[in-house]
This record gives C-alpha cells, sequence and structure tokens, in this order.
C-alpha cells in the first residue's frame, strides 16, 4: 500500500518530481563520466609512460635502486635469464646495462644515457623498435653502430650514417671510448627521453665497457600486463633476496602517486557541485512536503502512526533516487562506453602534455561496470539523504498543527 | 515605501525560517567552495608560472639568435655589457641577470649525468629571482675559492650526491675540447622548475667562463619588471634596440604554463556557470513557491490599492534578501579559508612525489582575488534575479480576484 501511495504521490507532484530527477540523473550521470574520464585517462598516461622505456617489472640487484652503483650490478646475467626460464606469466625477459656517456660529434659535446640493450627482445618490452624514425633500429650483431634519440641527434647535429665519439666509465672503472655510427634515429615525442637516451647492442657494449654477463636490470614483461604486481612479487620470491623484482607501481611511485592527486582534486571539484545540487534536493523536498503539511496532519488525525508517514516519505524518495540513479547510470554509462571505443582527443594540447612527459593525446575513458554501480550508489544514499530532514521535520508536527497548519 | 517593502520581505522569509535558511545555506556553501576550489587552483597555476620566472625565463629573456634552437658558445650575446647598462638605466625593470650556458656531464665516482651547467652570479641571482629561497640543503654559497657547486634535486638524487661530496663536470669548450673541473657539493636546490631539478648544476661565473674556456659574452639575458603591464612594451623596445637577439616573453619559453593559465581561467568560468546555474534552481524553487502559497495575499494587497510593482518590489527584495546573505556568507567563510591557506598554504607533503612530478610545489599558497568576489556578487545577484521571473509571471497573469477567492 504505501508503495502505491508513494507512486501517487510522486506523480501528482509531478513538476517537483521530473526537477528532482532531471537534477539527480545529470549528477549521476556527470559522477559516472567523470569517474571513468579520470580512472581512463589516467591507465592511459600510466600505460603510454611505462611502455615507452621504463617496462612492467624491473629485476635489478638487490639495493640497486637505492644505490645503483657498478657494485649493485647483476654481475651474472644468464644466471638470472635462466632461473626465470619458462616461468609462467612471464612473456619476454630482456636484459639492459644502463650508463652515461659524453658524446662529441664534430663541434658538439652532449652528455646523454648510453644503454646496452638485447635488440630482438627490446622490440617486444618497449616501443623503442616503433619509434624509429630515420635509418634503421638495432640487431644483436651491430658493431659500433647507435640509435639515437631526435632530439640527441640533432644537438649533436648528426644524420643516419654520420660518426661521433663517446667517453665514459667502463664497469670496471677504466676509461672507455670508441667511435661510433649512427644506425638509426628515434622519436618517442617524449621530449626527455629524445634529447637524452641512446642505444647499442649488447654485445657490443659488454666488450667496450667490460660488461660481459653483467646487466644493471632486467626488464620482464608480463603476458598479462595488469597482473604485473602480482607476477613482480613471484619472480622475487623464485629469485631470493639476493635481487629485486619491483612492478612499475614502485618504479614509478611518483606518477602513480601524481595520477592520484589528480583523482583527489577531480573528487573535490564534483563534491561541490554535489553540496549544492545536495541543498537543491533538500530544498524541493522540504517545499513539497511543506505543501502537504495539512494532508499529513489529517493521515495522524485518522490514525496513521509517524512511522507509517516517514516510511511512505521515504519510499517516495527512494523511488525517485532510483529512478534518477538509474536513469544517470545508462546516460554516463553510455558515454563512458562511448568514449572507452571512440576515445576523446585533445588536439592542441601536445605542448602541455609534453612538458609533463607525456607522449599522446587521445584519451579513452574507463568503462568498469563495478565503479558505474558505486558511482550509482554514492548518489542514490546522497539523493535519500538529502530528504531526510525535511522529512523529519515535517513528520515532527503534531496532527492539529499541521491541519491548521498554512 | 522601501522600509515597508523590506519589512514585508523580510516577515515572509522570517515566517518561512527553515526554507529560507537552507537557500541561505546552499548560496553560502556554492560560494564557499568556488571561491575555495579558485583561490587553491590559481595559487598551483600561479605558483607554478613564478617558480619558472624567478628560477629561469624571467618575464623576459634575451638570447643570441640561433640559441634556443641549438644552444651552445658559440652562440652568445656579445654586447652583454651594453645591454647590461641599458637594462640598469630603465626604470621599468626591477632586476636582471647574466647567465653562462653549456650542456655537459657531471659525474661521481659511481656516476654520471647529461647536465646543463650554469655560470651565475649568486648575489644576483638573490635579488633577481631568490634563487636562495629554493635552496633544500646545504649553503647558498660557492665557497672560498669558488669551487662549490649547486645541483638540482632531483639531479643530485639521481647521482647520490650529498653536501660536501666531489662531482666532476665536463662539458666542451669554445675550442671544442673537453674539459673537467672537480668541486665539491656545496647546496642542492629544489626550484619546482623540472627541467632545472632533474638537469642543472650551477656554478660561479668565472668558474664557468675558465671552464668553457670563455673570457666574454653571456647565454641568456634574464629581465624581471616591476610592473607586469609593461612586459610588451619593453619587449618591443628591446626588439628595436637588438635586432639580431631573440627577445622572449615567459610565456613564449614556457607555453605549456600559458595554456595552463588559460584552462584553469576557463575551468573557473565553466565551474562558476555550473554552480550558480544549479544554486539558481534551488532559488527558483524557493521563490514560485514563494509567491504560489501568497497568490491571495498579493491578490488582497492589490484589490486595496498597493501597485503591482511595489509587489514588485516586494518579491524582488525578498529574493535579494536571500542572495545578499547567501553572498555575505559564502564570501565570509571562503574568503576566511582562503586567507588561512593564503598564508599557512595548503600543505600536500603526503603527495609529495607525485606533485614534483608535475613540477609542483607541495605547499600551495592561495591566492586571492578581488574579481572572484565580484564575479561571485554579480552571479549570485543574476540567479536570484533570473529566478523570479517566472513566479512574477505568473503573478502578473493571474486575476486578483480570483486569487482572493481561492481558498
Amino acid at each position: 500500500m504505501f508503495f502505491k501511495i508513494a507512486v501517487r504521490n510522486i506523480f501528482a507532484y509531478a513538476k517537483r518530481s521530473i526537477i528532482t530527477v532531471l537534477l539527480l540523473a545529470c549528477t549521476t550521470a556527470l559522477l559516472v563520466f567523470a569517474s571513468a574520464y579520470m580512472d581512463g585517462s589516467h591507465a592511459r598516461l600510466i600505460q603510454s609512460s611505462v611502455e615507452i622505456y621504463p617496462g612492467y617489472i624491473q629485476i635489478t640487484h638487490h639495493g640497486f635502486r637505492d644505490n645503483p652503483s657498478l657494485e649493485n650490478l647483476i654481475f651474472a646475467a644468464d644466471e638470472v635469464s635462466g632461473r626465470l626460464r619458462d616461468f609462467p606469466g612471464l612473456a619476454v625477459l630482456a636484459a639492459r646495462f644502463e650508463s652515461f656517456v659524453l658524446f662529441s660529434s664534430a663541434d658538439k659535446a652532449v652528455g646523454a644515457m648510453f644503454t646496452a640493450i638485447e635488440p630482438e627482445k627490446e622490440r617486444q618490452i618497449s616501443r623503442l623498435a616503433a619509434s624509429l624514425k630515420e635509418g634503421s633500429y638495432l640487431t644483436s650483431d651491430d658493431d659500433a653502430l647507435v640509435y639515437l634519440g631526435s632530439e640527441l641527434a640533432r644537438r649533436l647535429k648528426v644524420g643516419v650514417g654520420d660518426q661521433l665519439a663517446f667517453v665514459g666509465t667502463a664497469a670496471d672503472y677504466s676509461f672507455a671510448a670508441d667511435n661510433l655510427t649512427v644506425k638509426g634515429i628515434f622519436q618517442t615525442g617524449l621530449f626527455e627521453f629524445d634529447s637524452r637516451a641512446s642505444f647499442v647492442a649488447k654485445p657490443y657494449f659488454d666488450r667496450m665497457m667490460a660488461a660481459e654477463n653483467y646487466a644493471t636490470h632486467f626488464i620482464a614483461q608480463p603476458e598479462r600486463p595488469a597482473e604485473a604486481a602480482a607476477l613482480a612479487a613471484a619472480i622475487g620470491a623464485r629469485l631470493g633476496p639476493e635481487f629485486d623484482a619491483a612492478s612499475w607501481q614502485q618504479t614509478m611511485a611518483g606518477l602513480v602517486q601524481a595520477m592520484r592527486v589528480d583523482s583527489i582534486f577531480g573528487y573535490i571539484t564534483l563534491a561541490i557541485i554535489f553540496i549544492v545540487i545536495f541543498f537543491v534536493v533538500m530544498i524541493y523536498t522540504l517545499l513539497v512536503v511543506y505543501a502537504r503539511v495539512r494532508e499529513i496532519g489529517i493521515l495522524r488525525a485518522v490514525g496513521t502512526g509517524p512511522g507509517q508517514i516517514f516510511a511512505m516519505l521515504l519510499l517516495e524518495s527512494v523511488l525517485l533516487g532510483l529512478v534518477s540513479v538509474l536513469l544517470g547510470g545508462l546516460i554516463g554509462g553510455a558515454l563512458a562506453w562511448y568514449f572507452h571505443l571512440h576515445p576523446i582527443v585533445f588536439t592542441g594540447m601536445e605542448e602541455q602534455f609534453k612538458q609533463y612527459g607525456l607522449a599522446l593525446t587521445d584519451m579513452p575513458t574507463a568503462f568498469a561496470p563495478l565503479v558505474i554501480l558505486r558511482d550509482m550508489a554514492v548518489m542514490f544514499v546522497l539523493s535519500v539523504a538529502a530528504t531526510l530532514y525535511p522529512i523529519c521535520k515535517v513528520n515532527a508536527f503534531k496532527p492539529i498543527e499541521a491541519i491548521h497548519h498554512v | 515605501m522601501f522600509r515597508t517593502a523590506l519589512r514585508i520581505a523580510w516577515a515572509s522569509l522570517a515566517r518561512r525560517a527553515s526554507r529560507s535558511v537552507l537557500v541561505v545555506v546552499m548560496i553560502g556553501m556554492s560560494l564557499w567552495g568556488l571561491l575555495f576550489m579558485e583561490g587553491i587552483y590559481d595559487g598551483m597555476t600561479e605558483q607554478m608560472i613564478s617558480n619558472a620566472i624567478r628560477s629561469d625565463s624571467g618575464q623576459l629573456s634575451l638570447f643570441a639568435a640561433g640559441f634556443r634552437e641549438d644552444p651552445g658558445l658559440d652562440r652568445l650575446i656579445r654586447r652583454d655589457g651594453e645591454i647590461a647598462e641599458q637594462l640598469a638605466a630603465d626604470p621599468r625593470v626591477g632586476s636582471f641577470v647574466r647567465r653562462l650556458r653549456q650542456d655537459g656531464l657531471a659525474a661521481t665516482a659511481h656516476y654520471s649525468r647529461g647536465v646543463m651547467i650554469y655560470g651565475v652570479e649568486l648575489a644576483e641571482e638573490k635579488k633577481h629571482g631568490r634563487l636562495d629561497s629554493y635552496l633544500l640543503e646545504g649553503e647558498y654559497g660557492f665557497g672560498g675559492k669558488k669551487r662549490g657547486v649547486l645541483v638540482g634535486a632531483r639531479l643530485a638524487e639521481k647521482l647520490k650526491v650529498k653536501i660536501g661530496r666531489k662531482l666532476i663536470v665536463s662539458a666542451q669548450n669554445s675550442a671544442h675540447e673537453v674539459a673537467a673541473v672537480a668541486l665539491t657539493v656545496t647546496g642542492i636546490v629544489r626550484t619546482s622548475n623540472m627541467a632545472l631539478d632533474e638537469a642543472a648544476v650551477f656554478i660561479d661565473m668565472d668558474k664557468a667562463r675558465e671552464l668553457f674556456a670563455t673570457p666574454q659574452g653571456v647565454s641568456q639575458i634574464s629581465v624581471i619588471v616591476r610592473a607586469e603591464k609593461d612586459i610588451p612594451a619593453l619587449q618591443d623596445s628591446l626588439r628595436r634596440q637588438f635586432p639580431d637577439l631573440q627577445i622572449l616573453r615567459w610565456d613564449e619559453l614556457y607555453p605549456a604554463l600559458m595554456q595552463g593559465r588559460v584552462m584553469m581561467q576557463g575551468f573557473n568560468l565553466v565551474m562558476s556557470l555550473l554552480i550558480f546555474g544549479v544554486a539558481g534552481l534551488g532559488i527558483f524553487g524557493v521563490m514560485l513557491v514563494s509567491v504560489l502559497e501568497r497568490l491571495r495575499e498579493f491578490g488582497i494587497m492589490l484589490a486595496i490599492g498597493t501597485s503591482f510593482r511595489q509587489v514588485l518590489g516586494i518579491i524582488f527584495t525578498e529574493s535579494f534578501i536571500l542572495g545578499f546573505a547567501g553572498f555575505v556568507a559564502g564570501s565570509l567563510s571562503g574568503g576566511g579559508t582562503l586567507l588561512y591557506f593564503y598564508h599557512h598554504g595548503l600543505d600536500l607533503t603526503i603527495f609529495s612525489q607525485g606533485l614534483e612530478e608535475f613540477g609542483m610545489d607541495v605547499i600551495t599558497f592561495a591566492v586571492i582575488r578581488g574579481s572572484y568576489f565580484i564575479t561571485a556578487f554579480a552571479a549570485v545577484m543574476l540567479a536570484t534575479f533570473v529566478s523570479v521571473l517566472f513566479p512574477l509571471r505568473l503573478l502578473k497573469k493571474s486575476n486578483p480576484i480570483e486569487a482572493i477567492n481561492r481558498v
């Protein structure tokens, strides 16, 4: 019976019901879409940053991340790869040796990162090969051939086929120097990376830098990137305390936290809008229940208990809330789904993105049904909570007072 | 007559105290939220701009032609003495500094890293952009023999250097030969300008001249003006006087920061429209009901000779009181909150790693602008005005006799 009365009242006060439903539905849609956008764009930013070069899982000798000195290198690279052969969930394992050298061309000298890679495996764990701009990518047999970032090549004023020299410290602290020929130039779009990175094939590097079978770290590519953290833990357990296996959540903690800060500010902004909407819903409920004070007084006078009145009014707001949240969830969910398939493209914002080290402009929204349900639940609770004060207030009238209320 | 209208309006608002209070609280809360958001977000943007200006670009930077595209010792400002005299004599110029820059390598016993080596005059930098205020550890100086070096905070982390440690700085000199110097880390600076924090080492200007074998000339002259409005005029006059130089404003050097500022303005505008639009809907509901439930009362007033203008006055006064009270409540609470964060700053140390990733300060000091309050006042008044238009239309259409006879 309560249900019938509540539905009738909703239709009897159609204008209030429509305004409340519209307001709540729009807000729910806004919340659902904003969450999907924030989650989606953050995931995209992180994925892009991880995949360009850093990789999902980094395996180092214990203590290397805190103190990346030559004493903390992996000194038996083949042993590590042997122990992780056919490891479940691990797609590719590639060794790297990162060092810094001073490059000098005919009229320029520039300090840069000088990294040894296993070219074929590297192709599967980062976007280096895919970022080729000129010339060609490395192969394992390449001797004294270097793969340079586009900005670094520009600063050194060298092109494909040109010569340049490097000077650096070898793994045994000796002085290492040689002449290199530029084999290829890459452009990831990340200015910082393109202006500081250079790569050579690991066999050549090992010979020049006295680093035979050494590595600064391994990059492990999981079969399912979403499970990187669990795989890192499993690899860590297999390798024992001598090694550290860190997932991107640890190696790129700063970026992860930056995304969290962005979400927090996003939710603060949304919360401010919600506060206003909360009050508007409260005001409209107050107006409607006050318009019905006499009716409620009469109901009380003929024996309806305050609990029943409360239940009746609450059921009205629950029904209105449900309809609004469902409608809003559908609209917001549909938008999230659409922009998940057709990412939003920010043209003209490359400059700002690059400043933050991000080489992308298309942002897909996330489509996560559980998150959408969470947002809908939040809005539902808010919408019902907003009606509690007016309902309690009107229910506090004595029947006679209520009947005489003007 | 105005007094009567005011008294009637006040009495009817007081009669429905809970809903009047709700409307005032709603406007107050919306305004509080909006002011807080604008002040803090603008504070973040302005702080990033200020850090870039103070630590690097100034409001204007002078470079030799082609230096920006291809920095090197063969592209220096040779007439820096003459330019300095000119700048010192210009009343629009607040301060300026000269810097010598070359790319190179910084190495410890274990690590090495590509760096930007800046030759600077510390005393001048202190006056110019308060470089000393960015000091994180150590002292602001190069020691008695000028063999000290100030290192960017993120670079120091990557090189694992601490105060007192040796750092070998090497670079190609003007004769295209690699030269190196052993220095001692005297200080670590965090400017929140990402490029500098990640790759800059500051050494004494004379030491830099010796290392780069460059006895004359500078790479950059950074200028800060006394009043921001003078920037374009000063840029024009310098361009006319020194046509062979590249003279760029901070927003030309850091376009992303300017883009950030413009985006923030757009964002604030959208938020204001959204919030006051919704708040307007709240006021509209209350005013509509307030007019509809008093149709009889207004009918009687009109019947005994009150003019429609007077009734109009009462209704407008009512909505004005609601709007104004909300505005005062919101301005006081929002202004107070901003004032607190203006002095104490919003401390987000727990997210320091994330904020540094974006080149943002850990403590954000709010900005308070008169325009926030003026815009908010206009928006509140507009929202209250627009929200009574429809109820008034209804009132005008209704017949007083019919209204009196309504039960």
